[in-house]
């Protein structure tokens, strides 16, 4: 269990709320257990970086928390995940619903197979019956968000197919932001992009989180450094330590974070 | 700990490292030179002490450029940014060490030929006596990684401060009992300040060796008591 | 140092086998435009207007192949409409819902087979199910069992295109908290679109030069006939029987038939081959 105690040092998430509660989160892929007993709050308006080596379940916790993993069968979770204090695990809640505030981008981006325009408009229609210039509206400020509108602006009714790797990736986070989530889940969202564009989406994620929650997944500890105001250090389906990053990168108090953060992994 | 998976990052490290206890053996040395020429009045010593003052300020530089290469290509974190971050800190406080050692040498080539009294020499060599054992006990904490000795140099600092204060007072009594002693006493002054000055550094780097094996900034107060800023003498009334 | 002897000989072994692959394709590539140079020479001398325009005539009148051609445009597009929607739908089960399931396991090996089961097997099991219950020959019976001919080959394409659809697509859809349908319908099918109508002009291709099942269920018919419910004319058909008279007039009509339908056959599949390399772009 993560000892929050100790990085008390002046950090960033002494007066953040808690937006998503992990207690006691275990998950299971078939026989084999994937997460061991997980507990870790996600801060409001706060970055939380998962880090770890490959297989260390990160991306499994991630996938959880919208419960995207119930898309596959032999996939059990056990625990407690809330949400503003309602637990998301509980079958009875519409995984529909629950993705409709907890959002998604992958590692690769995602565009559909449809214009610009449509990308956007497609989970926005999910939800609501907007006029057409009200979604024009929606679909601008969405692009807007993510500085996106000064190069599509002229090619909306155009395959976003056609669009470059970085700026996919930034559509699918103005298609996850359209739909107003409160929570936006990461998914190493820059491991196949570009320095620059890498920038971009980390500039993005600091905006972002003014109005959301976010989590995000990534092998690039700078990353984390740079993003996260909290981090949490994962191996082998345990959560080894977790805390203010500041006091993560500077000076973790578990030799394993250590050894992970330095480079001295065997 | 076990090493670097990049065995280059593991040599550059160490390559950092050795050219630091290098610079502090070097500084150790011109120091002893330093206060050795000023009560000898050495002045072949102290030229000595002036040349070598070249190579510090050459591997200060060296450890500069190593260490914001080595941040620039590996991105050290933890225990290893602290390390970087620590030769980058230790190295200017021994090159400032050496300044001062070779600003006490040039004060010997200064008094050549001036007036010669012993007692007035043994404050100060006493005084520097103390700052070198100072400053060996805490690159001895950095060679360990020794936070605890580390600590015990700094706490110690504040009695070399009270030594300069007193010498302060005990030579600017001299001057004013006999002013042919005033460019000796002066001088002498100002040897005083450089020990006291490199006691000061040996504190820094005292601080430097807590933050790299703690991992956190020492908060504390330091333990001042120099006052010799405050300290008047009063023309004895004859 | 490189030995002479062992590069010489891999150069020379190298030399042999490139003459050889060359020489097999050019064996088989023989055979397609002898039998394509052979129907254009046969074929095209008895084109004209009346082919399009004239009922099959009875030995020694002239007359053209329009009853037939109707007949197999309106056998072919039942059987494509019967059978496609129930592929679709089959093989969107399994590549989307039922993915995991045993059921899509045991329904691909069944489908497998029924891809390669001889089509007048398929004939004979419309007559065994249809002609004989309801009496009679008829358009529609020879729609069902070209429909059945299509049916697995959608199955196939459709289960193939869906499988190669990354799941990242899917996810991404679903994670905007879009329901199963929604995905598939918005995300999935538009993704694997051109495939899948590649899947679906290929079996055109395959069931328009069909001639056995319809022997058994469609059988001919000499005069103009657009009633699914009675016997009903196809190319194939009348090619299999002017081909194999003794009228000299009838086999110059096969040989036109059969030239009209390897180039539609030629033309679906040149159609769906640009399809797919749209796609690859």
């Amino acid at each position: 269990m993560a000892n929050f105690a100790v990085h008390a040092a002046a950090d960033s998430l002494s007066n953040a709320k808690p937006k998503m509660n992990i207690k006691n989160l275990s998950f299971y892929y078939g026989d084999s257990k994937a997460l061991k007993d997980i507990s870790l709050p996600l801060y409001e308006q706060r970055v939380t970086a998962l880090i770890g080596p490959s297989g260390c379940g990160k991306s499994t916790l991630l996938r959880i928390l919208n419960r995207i993993y119930e898309l596959y069968p032999g996939q059990r979770a056990e625990g407690e995940v809330t949400l503003d204090g309602e637990n998301i695990l509980d079958p009875k809640l519409d995984a529909n619903l629950l993705r409709s505030k907890v959002g998604m981008v992958f590692q690769k981006p995602t565009p559909f197979p449809m214009t610009i325009y449509d990308n956007i408009a497609f989970g926005v229609r999910l939800y609501m019956k907007p006029s057409r210039a009200e979604m024009d509206e929606i679909v601008e400020s969405a692009l807007t968000r993510t500085a996106l509108w000064g190069e599509v602006k002229d090619r909306l009714h155009t395959s976003a197919l056609g669009l470059s790797g970085g700026q996919q990736q930034r559509l699918c986070i103005a298609r996850t932001v359209a739909i107003k989530p409160e929570v936006v889940l990461f998914d190493e969202p820059t491991s196949a992009l570009d320095p620059i564009s890498t920038a971009k989406i980390e500039e993005l994620i600091d905006e972002l989180k003014r109005d959301f929650t976010i989590v995000i997944v990534t092998h690039n500890m700078q990353q984390a450094a740079r993003v996260a105001d909290q981090t949490a250090f994962m191996y082998l389906g345990d959560l080894i330590e977790a805390g203010p990053t500041t006091g993560m990168f500077s000076n973790p108090k578990d030799n394993r974070t250590l050894d992970y953060i330095t480079g001295r992994f065997g | 700990m076990a090493s670097h998976i990049v065995t280059a990052f593991e040599n550059e490290l160490r390559d950092i490292n050795r050219k630091v206890a290098e610079m502090g053996g070097l500084a150790e040395k011109s120091v002893v030179d330093s206060i050795d020429a000023l009560i000898k009045r050495d002045t072949i010593l102290a030229q000595r002490v002036i040349a070598s003052d070249g190579r510090l300020d050459q591997l200060q530089r060296e450890i500069e450029e190593d260490a914001i290469t080595l941040i620039a290509k590996r991105q050290p974190l933890a225990v290893d940014l602290r390390e970087v971050v620590s030769a980058i800190r230790i190295s200017n406080d021994l090159e400032r060490i050496g300044d001062l050692a070779k600003n006490t040498a040039k004060r010997v080539l200064a008094l050549k030929g001036e007036y010669q009294a012993a007692a007035l020499l043994r404050g100060v060599e006493h005084m520097s006596e103390i700052v070198l054992e100072q400053l060996k006990e805490v690159l001895d904490a950095f060679g360990a990684r020794d936070a605890t000795r580390a600590m015990a140099v700094w706490k110690r600092d504040g009695a070399v401060d009270d030594l300069y204060t007193s010498l302060f007072r005990e030579l600017l009594t001299y001057m004013m009992e006999d002013p042919r002693q005033i460019t000796m006493c002066t001088h002498l002054l100002f040897a005083a300040k450089n020990v006291e000055r490199i006691g000061d550094h040996a504190t820094n780097i005292a601080e430097t060796v807590h933050y790299l094996v703690i991992g956190e900034q020492l908060v504390d107060e330091r333990p001042k008591s120099d006052t010799s800023s405050l300290t008047a003498v009063t023309y004895p009334k004859s | 140092m490189i030995d002479q002897g062992l590069y010489q000989r891999r150069k020379l072994r190298n030399r042999f086998h490139m003459t050889m692959s060359l020489l097999t394709a050019v064996f088989g590539m023989t055979w397609l435009v002898l039998i394509l140079g052979m129907l254009l020479v046969k074929g095209v001398g008895g084109l004209s207007l009346a082919v399009f325009t004239e009922m099959t005539p009875p030995p020694g009148s002239d007359g053209g192949l329009l009853n037939a051609i109707v007949g197999s445009l309106i056998l072919t597009t039942l059987g494509v409409a019967i059978g496609t929607p129930i592929a679709i739908l089959a093989g969107t089960y399994m590549a989307e819902y039922g993915r995991y399931s045993k059921l899509t396991n045991v329904v691909r090996f069944i489908n497998d087979i029924l891809l390669s089961a001889p089509s007048i097997v398929i004939g004979l099991f419309v007559y065994g199910i249809m002609v004989r219950p309801m009496g009679n020959f008829s358009g529609i019976a020879g729609a069902v069992a070209l429909a059945i001919l299509v049916v697995p080959v959608v199955v196939r394409t459709t289960e193939d295109m869906l499988l190669l659809v990354p799941n990242q697509l899917r996810e991404a859809a679903a994670a905007l908290g879009a329901p199963r349908w929604t995905v598939i319908r918005y995300v999935s099918y538009r993704a694997a679109k051109t495939g899948i109508i590649t899947g679906i002009l290929l079996a055109i291709a395959r069931i328009s030069g069909e001639t056995a099942p319809l022997l058994f269920t469609a059988l001919n018919n000499q005069f103009w006939s657009t009633n699914v419910l009675a016997p009903m004319p196809s190319l194939p058909v009348v090619i299999f029987q002017f081909a194999l008279s003794p009228y000299e007039d009838w086999q110059r009509l096969a040989w036109t038939g059969a030239l009209l339908i390897t180039v539609a056959v030629l033309t679906l599949s040149v159609l769906a081959r640009v399809l797919v390399s749209k796609e690859a772009k």
